[in-house]
C-alpha cells in the first residue's frame, strides 16, 4: 500500500487568516501523505487546524503557501473551474450538521451532485435509490430532512457523498451531532463502505474512540502535525465491537 | 446542470414562498397590465380611425389656393390669391390619367349676412354646398332624407334644407314634406347697404343637424359675386376648393406632390392619417411609460425579494458550492427565479390587461350606443406581437433585476456560507 503514489500529499502547507492587524496561522507547515484506501483520523484540540486542513484537501479553501496534491492535481494553483469539478466528481463531503437541502426529499438530496454533473433524471433517481438502500434508508427515500432522525440525515449525507463515485471521502466531525450509538453506526457504515469500495477517508474528530478505528491517527497541534500514530487494526476492531462507547 | 433541472429547481424554490412570490410579482402585473391596456387601446383606436378614414376614401386629394394671411381687419375682405384655381386648372386636372372625378367648389365667405325667407318668416342661416367628402365627419352617420330628395341637383335654384335649419326656423319635422316644392328666398344684406334676394325651390330635407341650407354651385357663385361686387369672380378669385377623386391611393399620393409643385395647398386623408398615426405613437409611448414606471418599481421589488431569499438560503448555497455547484450554476439558478417572477407577472398582467380592455370596451360601446354614434367594434386590440413583447419585457425585467442578487449569491465563499446561521 505504501509503495504506490499517495492520493493526498501536503507539502509545507500553510494557511494564514488575517484578523485585523494580527494574523492567525491556522496551518503552519503541514507535511502529510495519505495513501489510496487509507482511513485517516485527524485529531487534536480545538483550534489546532483540523477543519482548515480538511477544507484545503476538499478544495473549499486555498493555502497561503505550500502545496496540496490530490493525485496529479495541485489544488492551490488549480483554476476555479477545475476546483469545482474536483469537488463535484472526485470527493464526497460529509458535514457535522448534515447540510441537507431542507425542501428536498432524501432521494432528491442524494441526486443533487448527479444533477450538478448533468446526469439524466431517471438515471440519477435509480442511483439515488440504490445508494439509499446501501445506507439502509430504502424506506425513507421520500422523506424530507425534517422528517428524519439525526442518524438518518447523516446516512442520507453519506449516500449523497457517494453519489458521484468519488475516490476520497472527507468528513468533519460526522458523529459530532449524534449520540454515541448512532455515531457508532455511522462510523461502521463509513468504514464498511470504504473497505468495500476501496475509498480513502479523512475524518476529523475529537473522539479518541472514533479515531481509534482509523488506520492512522494524525495528531494536530497549533497548525502542525504533532504526531502520527499507526493504529493496531485488529485491536481497534475488537475495541469497537466490545467496548460500549461512553 | 441541465436547463430542465434549473427550471424545475427555480419553480420549486418559488413555490416555497408562494405568498412572497405573488406579492413580488404584483408590481410586474400592474406594470404589464397598464402597458397592455394602454397599447391595446392605442392599437384599437388607430385601427378604428383607419377604418373610418378608409370608409371616406383615401383616394381623395383636397386642393385650395394659396392665400395671404388674414387678420381681424381683412377677414371679411375677398381673399388675396396670387394663383387662383381657375376653370382652366380644373379642366386640366380632369384630363389627368387615373382621375375619376374632380369637384370644384365655391364657399360663401364668413360673415355673409344671409337670411332664409319662407313665406313671411325670415331667419339668419348659413349657405353651404352639398354634403361631400370634405365636410363628412368621421364617426358620424351620413345624413338621410326626412322628405323629398337630399341629393342636390347641380342646376341653379334648388335647395336642400336640414333638420338643423328646421329647428332654427321653429318648424316641426312633421311639416317637412309640405316644404318640398315650396319656393323660398335667400336675402343677402351687403354692408354697402344694398339688398338682394335669390329664389330657390326646396327639393328635400335631410337629417343633418347643422343649421344650414345647401344650394348648388351656380347659386353660390352668383351670391358671392354679388356680395363682393365682382361679376367675374371665377376669373379673378377662382374656386375655393377642389376635390379630386383618384382611382387609387397611390395616384392620390402622387397627385399631392404634383399639384403642390404647381403652387396650391394640397392635402389628402392619407397625409392626415399618417399624422394621426404619429400622434398616436407619441401618446402610446407616453401612456406606456406609466407602465414602464410601474415595472421599474417592480424590478426593485424583485431585487429586494431575491436578496432576502438569498440571505435565507445562504447555507444551502454553501452546501451546493461545497458539493460541486459552480458560480455559473448558482447565478443561473437565481436569475431564472427572478426571470420566472417576471414571466409570471407578465402572464397574469397580460390576462388582466386583456380582461380590463374587454370591460372598458363594453363601457365605451354602451356610451356610444347612448350617443347613437355609428361605431362598433373593439377599441382594445391585443395583438400576438403585443403579447410576445410584453412577455419578453416582463421576463427581461425579472432577469435584469436578478442580475445583482444572483451575482452576489454566486460570489459567496462556500465556507463562509456554510457557517451562516
Ligand atoms: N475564516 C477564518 N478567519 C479567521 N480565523 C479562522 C478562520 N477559520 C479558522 N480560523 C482560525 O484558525 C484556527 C484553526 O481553525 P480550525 O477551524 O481549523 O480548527 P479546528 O481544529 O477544526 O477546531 P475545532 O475542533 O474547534 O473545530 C483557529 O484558531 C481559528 O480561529
Ligand atoms: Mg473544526
Amino acid at each position: 500500500m505504501h509503495t504506490a503514489a499517495p492520493i493526498i500529499s501536503a507539502r509545507k502547507l500553510a494557511r494564514r487568516y488575517a484578523m485585523g492587524k494580527e494574523a492567525v496561522m491556522a496551518l503552519n507547515g503541514v507535511d502529510l501523505e495519505i495513501q489510496r484506501g487509507e482511513f485517516v483520523a485527524l485529531i487534536g484540540p480545538s483550534g489546532s487546524g483540523k477543519s482548515t486542513l480538511l477544507n484545503l484537501i476538499g478544495g473549499l479553501d486555498r493555502p497561503t503557501s505550500g502545496e496540496i496534491w490530490i493525485e496529479d492535481l495541485e489544488l492551490g494553483k488549480a483554476t476555479d473551474k477545475r476546483l469545482v469539478h474536483y469537488r463535484r466528481d472526485r470527493i464526497g463531503f460529509i458535514f457535522q450538521s448534515f447540510n441537507l437541502l431542507p425542501t428536498r426529499s432524501a432521494a432528491e438530496n442524494v441526486e443533487v451532485p448527479l444533477m450538478l454533473a448533468g446526469v439524466g433524471r431517471r438515471q440519477r433517481r435509480e442511483r439515488a435509490l440504490q445508494l439509499l438502500a446501501q445506507v439502509g434508508l430504502a424506506k425513507r427515500a421520500g422523506h424530507k430532512p425534517n422528517e428524519l432522525s439525526g442518524g438518518e440525515m447523516q446516512r442520507v449525507a453519506v449516500a449523497r457523498a457517494l453519489a458521484n463515485q468519488p475516490a476520497l471521502l472527507l468528513a468533519d466531525e460526522p458523529t459530532g451531532n449524534l449520540d454515541s450509538k448512532t455515531g457508532k453506526e455511522i462510523l461502521n457504515l463509513l468504514r464498511d463502505t470504504i473497505q468495500a469500495q476501496g475509498l480513502t477517508l479523512v475524518l476529523v474528530t475529537h473522539d479518541l474512540n472514533v479515531a481509534s478505528c482509523a488506520d492512522r491517527i494524525v495528531h494536530m497541534l497549533d497548525g502542525r502535525v504533532a504526531q502520527i500514530e499507526i493504529a493496531d487494526e485488529r485491536a481497534a476492531r475488537v475495541e469497537l465491537a466490545e467496548e460500549v462507547l461512553p | 446542470m441541465t436547463f430542465g433541472d434549473l427550471g424545475r429547481n427555480a419553480l420549486s424554490n418559488l413555490g416555497r414562498r408562494k405568498v412572497r412570490t405573488m406579492l413580488t410579482s404584483i408590481g410586474v402585473i400592474v406594470g404589464i397590465l397598464t402597458i397592455v391596456t394602454m397599447v391595446s387601446l392605442g392599437i384599437g383606436v388607430r385601427l378604428e380611425i383607419n377604418k373610418q378614414f378608409k370608409a371616406i376614401g383615401l383616394e381623395r386629394v383636397f386642393i385650395r389656393p394659396q392665400e395671404g394671411e388674414r387678420n381681424f381687419f381683412t377677414q371679411f375682405a375677398p381673399p388675396q390669391r396670387s394663383k387662383p384655381i381657375t376653370d382652366a386648372e380644373v379642366a386640366r386636372w380632369r384630363q389627368l390619367p387615373k382621375v375619376k372625378e374632380v369637384v370644384a367648389e365655391v364657399d360663401l365667405p364668413l360673415g355673409v349676412a344671409s337670411g332664409l325667407r319662407i313665406g313671411d318668416r325670415t331667419q339668419q342661416i348659413s349657405v353651404e354646398g352639398p354634403a361631400n367628402a370634405l365636410n363628412q365627419v368621421p364617426f358620424q352617420q351620413p345624413p338621410t332624407a326626412i322628405a323629398g330628395q337630399i341629393e342636390l341637383p347641380s342646376t341653379a335654384g334648388s335647395m336642400v334644407l336640414t333638420a338643423g335649419a328646421l329647428r332654427e326656423l321653429n318648424i316641426g319635422r312633421d311639416q317637412a314634406p309640405s316644404l318640398v316644392g315650396q319656393s323660398v328666398e335667400i336675402v343677402l344684406q351687403a354692408p354697402r347697404g344694398e339688398q338682394q334676394a335669390f329664389s330657390f325651390t326646396v327639393v328635400g330635407v335631410s337629417t343633418d343637424e347643422s343649421p344650414v341650407v345647401r344650394v348648388p354651385l351656380p347659386d353660390r357663385i352668383a351670391m358671392k359675386s354679388w356680395w363682393f361686387n365682382k361679376p367675374e369672380l371665377l376669373k379673378s378669385d377662382g374656386y375655393d376648393s377642389v376635390t379630386i377623386l383618384a382611382d387609387d391611393v397611390n395616384t392620390a399620393s402622387a397627385l399631392v406632390g404634383q399639384i403642390r409643385a404647381e403652387g396650391f395647398r394640397v392635402q389628402s386623408l392619407e397625409l392626415i392619417l399618417s399624422l394621426a398615426d404619429q400622434v398616436f405613437t407619441v401618446i402610446n409611448v407616453m401612456l406606456s411609460s406609466v407602465g414602464g414606471l410601474a415595472l421599474l418599481v417592480a424590478s426593485l421589488g424583485i431585487v429586494n425579494t431575491m436578496i432576502m431569499s438569498i440571505y435565507e438560503r445562504t447555507r444551502e448555497i454553501g452546501t451546493l458550492k461545497a458539493i460541486g455547484a459552480s458560480r455559473g450554476d448558482i447565478r443561473l439558478m437565481f436569475m431564472l427565479e427572478a426571470g420566472l417572477i417576471g414571466l409570471m407577472g407578465g402572464v397574469i398582467g397580460i390576462l388582466a390587461g386583456y380582461g380590463l380592455g374587454k370591460l372598458l370596451n363594453r363601457v365605451i360601446l354602451w356610451y356610444i350606443e347612448r350617443e347613437q354614434l355609428p361605431v362598433r367594434g373593439d377599441f382594445f386590440v391585443v395583438t400576438p406581437s403585443l403579447v410576445l413583447y410584453s412577455l419578453l419585457f416582463a421576463t427581461l425585467i425579472g432577469i435584469v433585476a436578478g442580475l445583482y442578487p444572483a451575482n452576489q449569491a454566486a460570489k459567496l465563499d462556500p465556507l463562509m456560507a456554510l457557517r451562516h446561521e
